[in-house]
């Protein structure tokens, strides 16, 4: 149910200018031109690539159900939301997910958690030697860096960072599911966590729901975590938000710009097909709003496409290109990222 | 006490060796070749880590499964030992570097046949001191095998860069063809061979023929839910797992399924729940087991037959381990045959696809095939003709549906499995154990208490309770 509802608040944003898949490519974190600037044109950063492992099954699976219950409807392959997917959203607590600055990091940041709880467990049980959950060399490497910077085998810094944990779970804006999944993933000294077959089991609800609420709990908390309120948990959050969150390809791309080539220049150079560096040229100015766009588009130009999208009540580019057939596919995408941060 | 056994004791915890443990170390320490052959259970990883600490430089392991080789990385970090890392596709390539840079800090070194080849991994080995080269699961080598491993063959070229090494090589199963593969193909000298009995005696096996699927899952609810676990029940699919696991769950039994498909952090936690005791039962496909440290399985039972003999001995070893009383079960029926060699040809090449790799130089992957299948394809379309391939293709199923028959014929026929199953590793049963086999006579209720498991009990999730009970 909640994933459900939760595709049916995406589906609502979306506005029924996409296909059913542009939901399945927002959750995965798709690295298109297409995906990114939608993000941009419908404001979906929360919802970005906070699930990158959902199949297409699974996935196909939620869309047939909302659709054979009427609360969406697929329209010349356009998806909507009917009055009463509408209706199952209106009462709906806001979700709080930040997918777009977390990338899935927050899931680095949970490993070194597990590792820590598990180790101090079991050594407050006296017992050194343990099969951590965690198999990454990283999260070894990194959690026995800030365990022995800690003092770790003293008696009170177990009970410091357990207390740390609590004051943490108070978070009003959690919900009791949130913090039941937060702490039966965890494992300690004779006590493995639980699966999520069987937390849903427990929850009667299923196996998604589950993954979504932690992610989502996981969100919530990390933004509360601050070096004062939280010490100990603040260092575990070391390098988890992206500082710039573009593809390696992109990356590269716009080092190029720095140095002063054009995109055919850039595309020729890299062996790319023109089409990708215009994406990346999207994807950077998503992520930097101040990239100088000017030598891809005039202000005029820019300003006539954001009204003809505003009069029109429309981000489709074939219409808005039927309007200003004088502009490419590329300069009105731009435009329309670019008005995006202007005005949002 | 004496200076191996000191050892023993000091980095292993045990107080005395194991049956042929201490003769194959001592060969190991005087620089011999060694064939070893062992069956689950019985204490083959530590024939190369302890003579590690009496000799100079790194000890290389060859391992050709990635889960087997992140095991026993584990294994030996849990007791202590820092020095050691498994070189393969899970390090990323920083990771790599800097780990080939500083190569001699290692003692223990696990990688895998195929990453042998890599010609910058080879030249950083030759450079530094290597004490001795394990072969695990050293069958793999052979190439008239079902496992055959082509790779493996390749570790003879690697082998002479680093001359005069000795070689120690550990499987659990190997017919005396295959001991001969073996020693050839790694360039042996008159090796020590250490051949232990796969008899397990405190194992004693239970076959039930019954007539159709009903009839099973009724014996099999009515075992589980009348005796005592921990247990694992193999079946072969994953949708079976799941269902028994269920229908058990609601008869009470504190069961999870397992299988490949399930996250890595999930099957991680069911092995845990299982190791601590949280759970009695597992049921799962044969993803399940490596990893499994746990002396105290009293029980295995195969709803299936397994699709090779090897393969069941393998699966039936995980239980005694501590040396125990416990029992293997299986319940088949005769159309559990068919079903069994259906599911052993599933990744086997067809003639068609043998035909596609000769006639278009397309590498096996392309035609949707399993890697370790392509790899094998892509061997012997270097080394035989297309008609030698299919025909030895041919040949090999039908050492398939052979096998598969005659473990059928074993557990119908009138003899003792036991027997038979030494039997077919070329052994002699010497002694019988009092509890042997349903053909000799069992007295299930003399194996074990029949009383019931403990049962779930509900317990109201509560995160503050739950957190205490994680930290003080």
């Amino acid at each position: 149910m909640y994933f459900q509802k939760l595709l049916l608040v995406i589906i609502h944003k979306f506005n029924g200018e996409r296909s059913s898949m542009a939901p399945y490519y927002l959750l995965k974190g798709k690295k298109s031109g297409q995906t990114i600037q939608d993000v941009t044109y419908f404001d979906l950063h929360p919802f970005f690539s906070l699930y990158p492992k959902l199949s297409k099954e699974e996935y196909n699976v939620e869309i047939s159900t909302l659709l054979s219950n009427n609360l969406i409807e697929e329209k010349e392959a356009f998806i909507f939301i009917t009055e009463k997917g509408l209706g199952q959203i209106k009462s709906m607590r806001e979700t709080l997910y930040n997918g777009w600055d977390l990338r899935g990091n927050e899931h680095i940041f949970w490993r070194r958690l597990d590792l820590t709880v598990q180790t101090l467990s079991h050594f407050q049980a006296n017992e050194k030697r343990f099969i951590p959950n965690q198999k990454d060399n990283a999260i070894h490497h990194f959690v026995r860096g800030f365990l022995l910077e800690r003092n770790f085998q003293s008696s009170t810094f177990g009970s410091q960072f357990k207390n740390q944990l609590m004051l943490l779970l108070e978070n009003p804006k959690l919900l009791e599911i949130h913090r039941t999944l937060f702490v039966y993933r965890l494992s300690g000294y004779k006590e493995s966590g639980l699966t999520w077959e069987q937390l849903a089991q427990e929850q009667n609800s299923t196996i998604l729901d589950m993954k979504f609420q932690f992610i989502e709990c996981l969100h919530i908390l990390l933004s509360d975590i601050t070096a004062e309120k939280f010490p100990d948990l603040y260092a575990l959050l070391k390098d988890i938000y992206v500082l710039t969150p573009l593809t390696d390809s992109a990356t590269k791309t716009s080092q190029l710009f720095e140095k002063g080539y054009t995109i055919d220049e850039i595309a020729q150079m890299r062996f790319l097909k023109l089409n990708t560096i215009e994406d990346h040229v999207i994807e950077i100015v998503s992520a930097n709003q101040s990239f100088p766009i000017y030598s891809f588009i005039t202000s005029e130009q820019l300003q006539r496409v954001l009204d003809i999208s505003k009069q029109l009540k429309t981000k489709k580019l074939k219409i808005i290109r039927e309007n200003a057939s004088d502009l490419s596919y590329f300069q009105i995408r731009l435009a329309l990222t670019k008005g995006e941060e202007v005005h949002g | 006490m004496d200076k191996l056994t000191e050892v023993l004791h000091s980095k292993f915890g045990y107080t005395s060796f194991r049956e042929g443990q201490k003769e194959v170390i001592e060969q190991v320490l005087a620089r011999q070749d060694v064939v070893a052959i062992l069956p689950t259970g019985m204490g083959k990883s530590l024939l190369y880590q302890l003579p590690a600490y009496f000799m100079d430089g790194t000890v290389i392991v060859i391992s050709p499964l990635l889960s087997l080789m992140q095991d026993q990385v584990e294994q030996l970090k849990m007791m202590g030992e820092k020095r050691v890392i498994a070189i393969n596709s899970f390090l990323s390539y920083d990771q790599k570097e800097i780990v080939l840079r500083n190569l001699a800090v290692y003692k223990f070194i696990f990688t895998s046949p195929e990453m042998l080849q890599n010609e910058r991994f080879n030249k950083a080995l030759s450079a530094i001191p290597i004490a001795y080269i394990v072969a695990d699961e050293a069958h793999c080598i052979s190439q008239w095998g079902f496992d055959f491993r082509p790779d493996y063959l390749r570790i003879s070229k690697s082998l002479k860069n680093v001359k005069d090494v000795p070689v120690l090589a550990l499987t659990a199963t190997a017919t005396k063809n295959v001991v001969e593969d073996i020693k050839s193909t790694l360039l042996m000298k008159s090796p020590f061979e250490y051949i232990h009995s796969l008899d397990r005696t405190s194992i004693a096996y239970e076959a039930r023929e019954v007539e159709n699927q009903q009839e099973k899952i009724a014996w099999i609810f009515g075992r589980i839910t009348s005796t005592r676990g921990p247990g694992i029940l193999y079946t072969q699919s994953r949708k079976k797992t799941e269902f028994y696991a269920e229908e058990l769950r609601n008869r009470g039994i504190r069961v999870a399924f397992y299988h490949a498909k399930m996250d890595q952090d999930d099957r991680i936690l069911i092995q845990q729940q299982f190791q601590q005791g949280q759970l009695d039962w597992i049921c799962a496909t044969n993803a399940f087991g490596m990893g499994i440290h746990k002396g105290d399985i009293r029980q295995v039972i195969h709803d299936h037959i397994p699709t090779s003999i090897a393969s069941y001995m393998q699966e039936v070893g995980r239980a005694a381990r501590d040396g125990k009383q416990s029992i293997a079960s299986i319940i088949y029926s005769s159309s559990d045959v068919e079903q069994a060699f259906y599911v052993a040809m599933q990744d086997f090449p067809g003639e068609p696809d043998i035909r596609l790799t000769y006639q278009h130089q397309l590498e096996g992957m392309e035609l949707q095939l399993p890697e370790t299948t392509a790899r094998i394809l892509n061997y012997w379309k270097e080394e035989l003709t297309e008609q030698e391939t299919i025909h030895l293709f041919q040949n090999i199923k039908q050492k398939k549906w052979v096998e598969i028959q005659s473990l059928y014929t074993m557990l119908q026929n009138e003899v003792c499995v036991r027997e038979q199953l030494l039997h077919y590793f070329d052994e002699q049963l010497l002694e019988r154990p009092v509890h042997c086999c349903s053909k000799c006579g069992l007295h299930i209720q003399d194996i074990f208490q029949m009383d019931k498991e403990q049962k779930i009990e509900k317990i109201e999730l509560n995160w503050k309770n739950r957190l205490n009970s994680l930290l003080l």
